[in-house]
């Protein structure tokens, strides 16, 4: 058997060093360039650490975490981020400039952890939230009741599901961020805010009915 | 007494009362926000569409993070961010006030 000339193999760093550089904003060309990637990976890490700090700064429920925590993050969520966006470099669409695209994954990773680390201290009877709230009795109840509050309070127990009920107490009015309570209830935040939203049309419609409301949700009048 | 009734406040009834509109997931608009920000930076006239007003204004955390890349993309654009402030608040306008 004759050899084969190996015909397919062409040393290509002559033909890459010949070829200019892709321009400094060509985000996704660098990132997938042979002689380029390495540099611009790097960059992107730092584009990713400076997103993760702007985050972590904006953020009340980072401030008591320490430095050492904070660091912790920042750094982990820009890791987690480059890597993010570079398994989903085909996915970029250019509506908008890269850098923006590339950002959304650090602010996201870097808000997630802190509002996790914020409440991973703090005891929250979640199994609780589901009870009925109108049978409230006490001078602080009544002093904050106005009759759309008394009203909210039926709505509550009597138009929501237990699930409805559970998770749209624990978010708007014990204040559990959605991250945080989709990893304790094993769930996650597309399906808390998907039972939040229906929640809320549930609790609008029952009110508009008894006359609290003028008007129910606006879903029906704009798709 | 019932904490839930204690916590049952004015605001935190407004906050279940907040007129959700059209539904969209989280990850829906984790998929837009990059490009309505900076629609909104640009100075578009309708820059959010009914749907992603209202996810924004009914989830704090996508509100969060939307406007902290708001804040940062107006740093690359060289926007100001009193104006990104002003114009996220406006976009969010007429028909809702925002959670956070």
């Amino acid at each position: 058997m004759d050899e084969v000339e190996p015909v397919a193999i062409v040393n290509r760093s002559p033909v890459v060093a010949q070829m200019p550089p892709p321009p400094v904003d060509d985000w996704v060309s660098r990132l997938r360039d042979d002689v380029h990637r390495h540099e611009a990976t790097r960059e992107l890490h730092q584009l990713m650490l400076r997103a993760a700090r702007h985050q972590i700064a904006r953020m009340p429920e980072g401030r008591d975490l320490g430095w050492a925590r904070r660091e912790e993050i920042v750094h982990a969520a820009a890791d987690e981020a480059t890597s993010s966006v570079l398994s989903r470099l085909g996915r970029f669409e250019g509506r908008s400039r890269f850098t923006t695209w590339a950002y959304k994954f650090a602010i996201l990773q870097t808000a997630v952890e802190v509002r996790r680390s914020a409440w991973r201290q703090r005891e929250t009877d979640l199994e609780a939230l589901g009870e009925p709230v109108s049978d409230a009795t006490g001078p602080e109840a009544y002093a904050e009741s106005s009759d759309l509050t008394r009203a909210m309070r039926e709505a509550i127990d009597h138009a929501l599901t237990d699930h409805q009920r559970h998770v749209a107490i624990a978010l708007l009015v014990e204040g559990v961020p959605i991250d945080v309570l989709a990893e304790r209830l094993g769930s996650t935040r597309n399906s808390l805010y998907k039972t939040l939203h229906d929640a809320r049309v549930r609790l609008r419609d029952d009110l508009t009915t008894r006359g609290y409301l003028g008007f129910a949700t606006s879903e029906e009048a704009v798709s | 007494m019932n904490e839930r009734a204690r916590g049952l406040t004015p605001a935190a009834a407004e906050r279940l009362l907040v007129d959700p509109g059209p539904y969209l997931s989280c990850d829906d608009c984790f998929e837009q926000v990059d490009a309505r920000v900076e629609a909104l930076l640009s100075g578009a006239s309708e820059p959010l569409t009914p749907e992603f007003r209202g996810h924004l204004v009914g989830c704090a955390a996508c509100l969060d993070e939307a406007w902290s890349l708001a804040e940062l993309a107006a740093q690359d654009a060289g926007v100001d961010r009193a104006s990104v402030r002003a114009r996220f608040e406006q976009a969010l306008e007429p028909d809702r006030r925002p959670l956070a």
